[in-house]
């Protein structure tokens, strides 16, 4: 891709419809929703989530679900990159999270409560366990490592960190995306705020009732156009652009009037040097919580008209939370490389008050350009285009 | 990337100013813990202005500390947060706010899965402090909560350089916030021991332990163009291996007894350069040498070398110790991992 600045030269992906990223696609494309109750943990919550059902390297991983979660998506990303160790290559490593930045072993902290003390083994696994350190060590990265913690967005902005790395020429290559496992702490937590759906979750539907939770991971292996010509590795897709934009309004809700997506839509277009019309489908961040979905769809219809063809995968996956943009991150761009997106799990009927409504079936696209979309707590608004190189006449 | 404004909160209290009186002062016991551990704590009291306190009354003790020093920056640097352009938001956490997230847990362990508390989940969350920062300012840059357990001040001083020099920001407030909390104080004395008698020893190179301290400093940074500030960060470097001779006029350590094994750091401080370290004066932090950049910083605008406040010098170091004014046109901070990585910050006066 001639101008590109980052190319896209590997993807990885696990979550709760498949445990790759080609296991993931026909399943999304059969329609199929993998929720179930919690089988992770005991709790009184009797919602659906999206669990991982066999999760490779789980066991040797005791306590450690999150970062067996990014090596399996890491393993995918890096064999489709045909990468192994990073040798001489200068990588970096950016990793969206946010249940392994919390030392939030229930058991621990229960001890340590009732007796002083507790012994020190969630704490030992936390302190080794930050995922960007990790896999940096893991394929002797030697670049910069950053783990992003910024809520729901964290993976979303993760991959906009190696964008800024590549262009600054901190590096050659960057492992980017996020991951996180289904967690009791978030899932009461989520519940606390009564924005967990006790049934499906439907994105954008005027019936929608809150989120299911999800787990899995997504990683990009994204390198500069000399670096895989370096490799010889071919390149289809590229990071062609990337806007972060802060509310400044709340902690958990959206700016009503959509300022910081907005802005960050704005910015990732004009730095992909598009227009609207050039985007050719739109991956929504589509919690199917009320707030996220009308604010979203607004801006959505605004930017790129009411006719853009819009889907959230959440109904597929879950609310995976820092994993969330990364996953859909990967998910966009084997679309666009595919040249079909899955019909958007859970919407049947159209909210009057949100100017779009997503797509109903699998649908063909076509075009160079997608969009990815991450809302989170805290005002953040990040976007992503993905670009696909258009095959010479 | 030019330091335009500097603003921290710490156990020697709130702003620039006092931070340099606690450099000038020497060292000051810890106070006593609740729990009887000693460490350094932030004390709001000695916040003069309540405005902003006022303003924050739900938030928690992490987001509090991080506005305030962040709104010290700006303030440092004379501007108000209207006036900034676009102003990006790095802050860099090890911990995060996990003195909240145990009171979540509290709620979770008390109650039940259904009845915890929804203000203490939201307030749990790695990046409310940032969030909260960028609400009470009114900055709608981006906005990014990064965390590692070491260099992650480092690493965003590092991004902060990227998007000043893509022209993502015209400045990038980057900053640190730590909170102390039982559990974490108990968890560095079974793991590391402490220092009995309250004093970190950045030059002993081993042993005995860290005091843990807490607050948050923030530096707002501007490119080329954003007009003399009297300091610049030229450089940050992160290594693996032996880190590189000190060629500066004055080495900073930013060794605070959480290392069990320091000895990394002694070839580096023993050749020939002035040496210094502060962590005696805020306590022990996994993103605590920024207090250390901060004491650089101000003595490159002020051309003075601070005396090392705890200046135990078992190996015969080139300690500085007393303060003095000196000449001043570069000063390096130098930080070890226990994985035998280097990350080294490089300020230089102009």
């Amino acid at each position: 891709m001639g101008g590109a600045a980052a190319l896209i030269t590997g993807l990885g992906l696990i979550s709760a419809a498949g445990g790759s990223l080609p296991a993931t696609l026909a399943s999304l494309e059969r329609g199929e929703r993998r929720a179930g109750p919690v089988t992770l943990f005991p709790t009184t919550l009797a919602v659906p989530v999206f669990e991982v059902p066999a999760l490779p390297g789980a066991d040797a991983l005791p306590g450690q679900r999150t970062l067996a979660l990014t090596l399996a998506a890491l393993a995918e990303a890096l064999a489709e990159a045909r990468l192994g160790e990073a040798g001489s290559l200068r990588v970096g490593v950016c990793i969206g999270t946010t249940v392994a930045s919390q030392l939030n072993d229930l058991q621990f902290y229960k001890r340590y409560r009732e007796t002083g003390t507790a012994p020190l083994a969630a704490a030992e696994r936390f302190l080794k366990g930050n995922l960007a350190q990790c896999v940096a060590r893991r394929i002797g990265a030697r670049g910069p490592a950053l783990t992003v913690v910024n809520a729901c967005s964290s993976g979303t902005d993760a991959v906009g960190v190696a964008l800024a790395w590549l262009k600054g020429g901190l590096c050659d290559l960057v492992i980017a995306g996020g991951a996180d496992e289904l967690s009791h702490i978030p899932l009461c937590g989520f519940h606390s705020l009564g924005i967990v759906n006790p049934g499906l979750c439907a994105p954008f539907d005027r019936e929608r009732k809150g989120l299911n939770l999800g787990e899995g991971a997504g990683l990009l292996v994204i390198e500069t156009p000399e670096s895989a010509r370096r490799r010889g590795v071919a390149a289809e897709l590229s990071v062609a652009g990337f806007g972060a934009q802060g509310d400044a309004y709340h902690l958990t809700a959206p700016s009503p009037d959509g300022v910081g997506l907005r802005a960050a839509l704005r910015t990732a277009l004009a730095e992909a040097a598009i227009t609207p019309a050039e985007v050719a489908f739109v991956n929504a961040h589509g919690t199917g919580t009320h707030d996220n979905d009308l604010v979203e769809g607004t801006v959505l219809a605004e930017l790129f008209g009411p006719a853009v063809k819009v889907l959230s995968t959440k109904g597929y996956t879950g609310h995976t939370l820092g994993a969330a943009g990364g996953i859909e991150a990967v998910l966009t761009a084997a679309a666009l490389r595919a040249g079909w997106i899955p019909a958007s799990a859970g919407f049947a009927c159209r909210d009057e008050a949100i100017p779009l409504a997503p797509v109903t079936a699998r649908t063909p696209v076509s075009g160079r350009y997608a969009v990815s979309t991450s809302l989170a707590f805290g005002g953040n608004n990040a976007a992503l285009v993905i670009g696909r190189e258009v095959a010479p006449c | 990337m030019l330091i335009r404004g500097l603003g921290l909160i710490g156990a020697p209290g709130f702003g620039a100013d006092a931070w340099e009186g606690a450099l000038r002062a020497g060292w000051r016991a810890p106070a006593p813990t609740a729990a009887g551990r000693a460490a350094y704590l932030v004390d709001f009291d000695a916040v003069p202005d309540k405005t902003l306190l006022r303003k924050l009354r739900r938030a928690d003790k992490l987001s509090k500390m991080a506005v305030l020093a962040a709104a010290g920056a700006l303030a440092d640097a004379g501007l108000e947060p209207g006036a900034a352009g676009r102003v990006g938001l790095v802050l860099a956490t090890a911990l995060g706010p996990h003195v909240t997230t145990f009171e979540f847990l509290d709620g979770v362990l008390d109650y039940g899965d259904a009845a915890a508390s929804p203000t203490a989940f939201s307030h749990s969350v790695h990046n409310a402090a940032a969030s909260y920062v960028a609400s009470s300012l009114g900055l709608q840059g981006p906005t990014l909560t990064v965390t590692r357990f070491s260099f992650a001040f480092q690493e965003a001083l590092r991004l902060a350089g990227c998007w000043l020099a893509q022209g993502s920001c015209d400045h990038v407030l980057v900053g640190m916030a730590e909170q102390y909390g039982d559990v974490l104080g108990y968890l560095a004395a079974e793991k590391l021991g402490s220092a009995a008698d309250g004093r970190i020893r950045p030059f002993a190179c081993g042993g005995p332990g860290p005091v843990p301290g807490e607050g948050a400093v923030f530096l707002l940074l501007g490119g080329a163009a954003a007009g003399a500030s009297g300091c610049r960060i030229d450089a940050v470097h992160i290594g693996c291996g032996a880190p590189p001779a000190g060629t500066a006029d004055l080495l900073l350590t930013e060794a605070d007894g959480l290392l069990p094994d320091a000895s990394g750091y002694l070839p580096a401080l023993n050749c020939g350069v002035p040496v210094a370290g502060y962590a005696p004066l805020a306590g022990s932090m996994l993103t605590g040498g920024a207090f250390t950049l901060a004491a650089g910083v101000l003595m490159l605008r002020r051309q003075v070398r601070f005396a090392a406040p705890v200046p135990d010098n078992p190996h015969a170091l080139p300690v500085v110790a007393a303060t003095a004014p000196a000449r001043l046109a570069t000063v390096h901070s130098l930080a070890l991992d226990c994985g035998g990585d280097w990350a080294i910050t490089c300020l230089r006066a102009g």
